[in-house]
């Protein structure tokens, strides 16, 4: 019994530690745009997300929760209203999704969605580890030439288009969502409408698995450096 | 006696579960009442007085023991007649099965943190093309016999409607059949009854109990098929 309290305790600890961590690099990594306290009230408000996200933003995949550490702040605000208006996470078959409809009902204010999509960005980004087989990534090169046009050649995204960074994101959540997207699943608000056409040409998984290998060789340091709002 | 606190009874078997509610309240109302009586009269009865002395009682003596004995047999008698109350009401909701012939049967998909409530559409079967989901919105008729469908997609959580006095858990990998028959029209809460993660809280639903024409155009208006055909014509 007191051992198992022992590593509970110290399990908590570790916890405790790296929560910490993370918000001590997120307050720095944030200082030029948010204030203090917003760091404290989005580490704060963070602090329900850790259950799937992970206390890093790390993501979970049992949990169907996808990384988000360092994510642009438009990328995660966004999704947080769609969320919030039902836009996004309301459909039968996005399991993931609807998980997060009433996660997103926790922010009740505007400032309070702002806080935590700034401490998010303002996460370190944490790298994912290669989780699907069989991807054929010079196949999946020539797929990519039609997602140049708004996710950029190296996949850093592009804020004026809506269109997020998915070099770095785990491999995984990008099938998920580009099945989601394809299906019609993933929401109704208009990039999602966008996008199913923009998944509809990928015309099987075996193309998504291509396209996505080819994704995992673009390297989010690179995409970092070229997006837009960084 | 739940319908004066405010909740109503929507259900045919609303009823029946308060009335046994009500049948345990009262009982252990009049031996609450029985005991406290008893308490306070003996405590004012053997109060303090000048020149006795104060006994000890082992409650040997028959009638010491009475005191104990009586209560006890009737205890388990009044306990005989909740059990019986319970055993006949456990049948009727939970043992039993209704049948129909104009019967509708629902699909209930419990997940973290949602509900998804699958309708028949227009043909009124489930598992073909007209279905209606929707997220945390389960639509019924009044006074129609139906079946659900339970089920869970990840973890152990429980349906409950309060108007209906029904609670029923959802098990991963299971699929539970139960019955309902609503009584009154109007728009009540869904629950999870079962803590099922960090979300729980935030998994409310409503139930709308339509009369048999607002559920017809309610079906019409939200079938995929309906609304396609309405589109053609």
């Amino acid at each position: 019994m007191l051992l198992a309290r022992s590593r509970r305790s110290v399990v908590l600890s570790t916890r405790s530690l790296v929560f910490s961590l993370v918000w001590l690099a997120a307050s720095v990594g944030s200082a030029s745009r948010a204030s203090a306290a917003d760091t404290d009230r989005g580490a704060e408000l963070y602090e329900l997300c850790t259950q799937c996200h992970g206390v890093a933003g790390e993501g979970n995949q049992a949990a169907l929760a996808p990384g988000i550490a360092g994510l642009p702040e438009w990328y995660v605000l966004a999704q947080l209203q769609h969320f919030k208006k039902g836009e996004r996470g309301m459909h039968p078959e996005d399991t993931g999704g609807l998980r997060m409809y009433p996660m997103s009902q926790t922010l009740k204010t505007p400032e309070d969605m702002q806080a935590v999509a700034a401490f998010v960005a303002a996460m370190p980004k944490v790298s994912s580890e290669r989780t699907l087989e069989g991807g054929d990534a010079t196949r999946g090169a020539q797929l990519y030439t039609i997602c140049v046009a708004c996710h950029g050649p190296d996949g850093a995204g592009n804020e004026a288009l809506g269109s997020p960074p998915i070099a770095g994101q785990s491999d995984w959540y990008l099938l998920s969502s580009l099945q989601k997207l394809k299906s019609g699943h993933r929401g109704t608000y208009p990039n999602a409408v966008v996008m199913r056409g923009m998944a509809g040409t990928l015309t099987d998984e075996q193309a998504m698995k291509d396209v996505i290998a080819h994704i995992m060789t673009l390297h989010p340091t690179n995409a970092a450096a070229a997006a837009p709002n960084q | 006696m739940i319908e004066m606190l405010g909740l109503p009874a929507a259900s045919s078997f609303a009823d029946d579960i308060d009335m046994v509610f009500s049948v345990i309240f009262w009982i252990v109302f009049f031996w609450f009442l029985l005991a406290e009586g008893v308490f306070f009269y003996l405590i004012f009865r053997f109060r303090k007085k000048e020149g006795v002395r104060a006994q000890y009682i082992t409650g040997e003596l028959k009638s010491e023991k009475r005191w104990i004995t009586i209560p006890h047999n009737l205890i388990l008698v009044f306990d005989v007649i909740i059990v019986i109350a319970a055993v006949k009401v456990w049948y009727t909701v939970k043992q039993d099965l209704p049948d129909a012939p104009d019967k509708q049967i629902v699909r209930i998909v419990a997940q973290q943190w949602a509900w998804t409530f699958v309708h028949p559409g227009p043909d009124g079967q489930l598992d073909t093309p007209d279905d209606i989901a929707k997220i945390n919105e389960l639509h019924v008729q009044v006074d129609r016999l139906h079946h659900f469908q339970l089920e869970s997609k990840d973890v152990v959580h429980s349906f409950s409607v309060p108007v209906f006095r029904l609670k029923q858990d959802a098990i991963p990998g299971r699929v539970i059949t139960g019955w309902f028959t609503p009584t009154k029209t109007g728009e009540y809460d869904i629950q999870c009854t079962e803590i099922c993660g960090v979300g729980h809280a935030l998994m409310p639903a409503r139930i709308f109990i339509e009369t048999a024409d607002q559920h017809a155009a309610w079906v019409a208006s939200n079938s995929s098929v309906s609304v396609a055909s309405a589109t053609v014509r």
